[in-house]
């Protein structure tokens, strides 16, 4: 992949997690906080548009696993944002997935 | 509607392969759509002139609803590590749709994924018992 590619990808990647978040974060309340999850969703239709660019140029196979550093970020988002507790094993599990993710992108 | 349709972790699985099934069409749909020139292609808009384009992202909205569903019931962090099962089966399918190789490499990261997949709902059912 070229060093643009890699960077849109990962820019890409950026906006899903803090759209996550905020998604949660509007959904988590009661009633629902509309504007919070607008804002996640304009952040996610960034991403959207990103990424079909990128699918228009490289494997899926290979585009894909870029999603996979997101466990990883969305767990560090969560527990310093929104305070959420995630036992030793949890940890584990999703290290070893973004370990398995970036075994697929390398090769 | 049956109460296990309603089962935040049933909606996950929905939501997976709603997705897996939303990024296989998509990757279709750009291949197939309008080439635009090479120095504004990355903006990707020629993919919607394809029609697998349009189901993929009908797909993807289905999958959004389950979504909201999920986050409201799990926590973001549990619902993430699990919703990354897509990262098996999207490469699956397309090896098994579209056609692309599987290096062995690649076989051993799909491998890792799914072993911290497991490792993510051992938690949680761990969570449940307590």
């Amino acid at each position: 992949m070229t060093v643009v590619a890699l960077g849109l990808a990962l820019l890409s990647q950026l906006f899903l997690v803090c759209g996550q978040l905020l998604l949660k974060r509007g959904v988590g309340f009661t009633p629902i906080r509309i504007r919070i999850v607008a804002g996640g969703i304009a952040l996610l239709s960034v991403w959207f548009f990103l990424w079909l660019g990128l699918l228009a140029d490289w494997d899926l196979s290979r585009l894909f696993p870029f999603e996979g550093l997101n466990p990883v970020l969305v767990l560090l988002g969560a527990r310093f944002f929104l305070k959420e507790r995630v036992p030793l094993l949890g940890w584990i599990g999703i290290g070893l997935i973004s370990v398995g993710v970036s075994l697929v992108s390398s090769t | 509607m049956k109460r296990w349709f309603f089962n935040p972790y049933v909606q996950l699985g929905f939501d997976a392969v709603l997705v897996t099934t939303a990024e296989l069409l998509l990757k279709k749909g750009a291949l197939g759509g309008f080439k635009l020139p090479k120095n504004i292609a990355w903006m990707g808009v020629g993919a919607l002139a394809s029609g697998w384009t349009w189901i993929g992202i009908l797909a993807y909205l289905l999958s959004f609803a389950c979504w909201l569903y999920v986050l409201r019931h799990i926590p973001v962090s549990i619902a993430f590590g699990l919703i990354n099962i897509a990262q098996v089966l999207v490469p699956l399918g397309a090896w098994m749709f579209l056609g692309e190789r599987i290096f062995p490499m690649r076989w051993v990261g799909i491998a890792s994924v799914l072993i911290g997949t497991v490792l993510v709902a051992r938690t949680i059912m761990k969570r449940e018992v307590a």
